[in-house]
């Protein structure tokens, strides 16, 4: 099952540094395979630190999520979790 | 025989004698044509250097956490992230396939993305230290499957390396590493701070001349000359080996003629606290809380700075702990606040005036930690505000003292008494000491801004680096004016630039009147001794003709005589 999901980015960092972390930890605590980037871009491997830092998404942007897989839904609403959860407050080990 | 010396950049004003370790040398790759490759076995010595890289990234980042902090330790999380990246593995399965040798590889796939980072600013250039972290790391597990362990060193090592990153420099062990030379690096980079906070001998930017040396050899780092000396004689390694700097003075010292004068520590980081206790400071006369909100994405909670004001005075249970609140702006940039493009930065909005301004709701929530920490913490907080220039500003923030106080309060916590102080870093807070002085308890002169603007010579220039000096008497003037003004309104003096580590600069200071010397805790010992030895009466008049010379020569000559 494909499912997709755009994201508005809320932590300050963006993706970077810890929100980073947690996000590609999330995808490989997944079975789904899930690809990232910008609405109107080329979408990379969402479980690749490399990648997902070199979109340079900052705090108000917007990311398009698709996953493919028997937990798609899951993996996005824990990566969307993760996206909108100010860095303060996201609890890494929850992830 | 002055091919046996090389020249470096001191970072640290000690010396240290031992054998040299190399670090992370001799990653050589294998030449492709010269090597017959078997796609099969190179992938799975690939995979096998990745799993045992992520075993050491593991316990090194529990021992982090564990002599470092838990923050420092999260630099490892994001290596293990690169470490297992598909983007590299693909890569070099790919390459192993067309048969390349796993070590070429790696360096090649980690290569592309190196570079694409480099070119980009700010936090992504960080990525690619972080990549060439993961990259050396894989390389040396590759091509010689040693490794030297940077926290399990024996006694008396000195680490020579290309140059030592973050993660590197939390490893090692002051108490049983000699010291360390680096080919590239400079004072202000990350190995320099950390060897001064840890009062480790260290030269950096030595060149590659520093290659030459072998692993076993016997070296002395001299890091007050900036020297790296190669087989030193018995009178060379003894002088080194000697040179742990003036003997550690536990007690608190007097003059000669019974004049009590403090010694205490500059503390910009967590780690830079045992060495200041070993080296027999009396207190902290600095503690710069920027540290608090470097490094990280968002400004830290109030709980988080109660935290470490706490365990700092927890540190110094009989002592006296000046922290400065937040001072930023000028040459300081935190990512994460709206800091404005200013044409002169450090004439525009820092220090005192952001705390005033954009900044006032951290200003508040860090009095209030800072309040909490001074009723449950064992030492006796004092609270300094920096860059002040107007009394109206010292009235402001000490309403904002008072508004934290309240609130603390209406929580039904206790609120203790607390010392409060002025730094004296403008012309005009110098001209306005007595003022300032009425309404606080004590001064603290910061040197090195102080005599930049004094002098009107930006500290970062060294076309007016001769103008950058505290001893001429422009700054010795605004210093002696500083002293009288606060000791008529019965506020104590310190002092916390760099001057007041120089101990051939202590007699001077005792006698133009500080109470109390701060510096790093390299130079403590040093200092205690100069105090001891000095009749403040003799200085008191030698300090009173310096600041009258008319030129820096002729206050050098009053002070030789």
């Amino acid at each position: 099952m494909t499912v997709e999901r755009t994201v508005t980015v809320v932590p300050e960092a963006g993706l970077h540094a810890r929100p980073a972390s947690a996000f590609v930890q999330a995808v490989n605590d997944h079975e789904a395979e899930v690809s990232a980037g910008r609405p109107d871009g080329d979408l990379v491997q969402a479980a690749s630190m490399i990648a997902i830092t070199s979109l340079g998404v900052g705090q108000g942007d917007d990311i398009k999520l698709v996953a493919d897989g028997p937990d798609a839904e899951a993996v996005l609403d824990e990566l969307e979790r993760i996206l909108t959860t100010p860095e303060g407050e996201l609890d890494t080990d929850d992830g | 025989m002055a091919d046996r010396t090389l020249h470096g950049t001191g970072a640290t004003p000690r010396s240290g004698v031992g054998t040299v370790v190399w670090y992370g040398r001799d990653i050589s790759l294998p030449d492709p044509d010269d090597v017959k490759v078997d796609p099969e076995a190179e992938g799975r010595r690939f995979a096998n250097a990745v799993d045992t890289a992520r075993e050491e990234l593991a316990s090194e980042r529990e021992a982090t956490a564990e002599r470092v902090g838990e923050d420092e330790a999260a630099v490892f999380d994001a290596h293990i992230q690169f470490l297992e990246d598909p983007t590299i593995e693909e890569a070099v399965e790919t390459m192993i396939g067309e048969g390349q040798p796993a070590p070429n590889a790696v360096d090649a796939a980690f290569g592309e993305h190196i570079e694409q980072f480099e070119g980009m600013d700010g936090r992504m250039a960080e990525r690619a230290d972080d990549l060439r972290d993961v990259r050396d790391r894989l390389l040396r597990l590759l091509t010689d499957g040693e490794r030297v362990d940077l926290g399990d060193l024996p006694d008396g090592s000195v680490v020579l390396a290309e140059r030592l990153t973050p993660s590197d420099t939390a490893q090692l062990d002051p108490d049983r590493v000699a010291g360390f030379a680096t080919v590239t690096g400079g004072r202000t980079s990350h190995a320099s701070i950390f060897a001064r906070s840890l009062a480790l001998p260290a030269v950096v930017g030595v060149g590659e001349a520093l290659e030459a040396i072998e692993d076993g050899t016997e070296v002395v780092i001299d890091g007050d000359s900036g020297e790296v000396l190669v087989a030193p004689d018995d009178t060379e390694r003894a002088a080194a080996a000697s040179d742990s700097g003036a003997a550690v003075v536990d007690a608190s010292v007097e003059t000669t003629d019974g004049r009590h004068v403090e010694v205490a520590a500059n503390i910009g980081q967590p780690a830079e606290l045992k060495p200041a206790v070993e080296r027999g400071a009396d207190g902290v006369g600095l503690y710069r809380t920027e540290f608090l909100f470097l490094d990280r994405e968002t400004p830290p909670s109030e709980d988080e700075q109660y935290e470490a004001i706490r365990e700092t005075l927890d540190t110094f249970p009989d002592g006296r702990v000046v922290v400065r609140t937040l001072d930023i702006g000028g040459d300081k940039q935190i990512p994460y606040l709206d800091q404005p493009d200013e044409e002169n930065p450090f004439l525009g909005e820092r220090g005192i005036r952001r705390s005033l301004g954009p900044d006032s709701d951290l200003f508040a929530t860090q009095l209030r930690a800072l309040l909490r920490a001074a009723a449950d913490g064992a030492g006796d907080l004092a609270i300094m505000f920096p860059m002040v220039a107007t009394v109206t500003e010292l009235d402001a923030a000490l309403d904002a003292l008072d508004t934290a106080a309240a609130d603390i309060e209406e929580c039904d916590a206790d609120v203790v008494d607390v010392e409060v102080g002025v730094m004296i870093e403008t012309p005009s807070a110098a001209f306005m000491a007595g003022e300032l002085a009425a309404r606080v308890d004590f001064l603290s002169i910061g040197t090195n801004d102080l005599t930049q603007y004094v002098m009107a010579a930006d500290r970062e220039n060294e076309r007016v680096g001769d103008l950058h000096d505290p001893s001429h008497p422009g700054v010795l003037r605004a210093i002696h004016r500083t002293v009288t003004a606060a000791h008529e309104e019965d506020a104590w003096v310190g002092m916390c630039g760099e001057m007041a580590g120089d101990p051939d600069l202590t007699e001077l200071l005792v006698g133009l009147g500080l109470d109390e010397l701060s510096m790093s805790a390299v130079t403590i010992p040093e200092v205690k001794t100069a105090v001891s030895d000095t009749e403040y009466s003799t200085a008191s008049e030698r300090a009173d003709r310096a600041q009258l010379a008319a030129t820096r020569s002729e206050v050098h000559t009053t002070l030789d005589t």
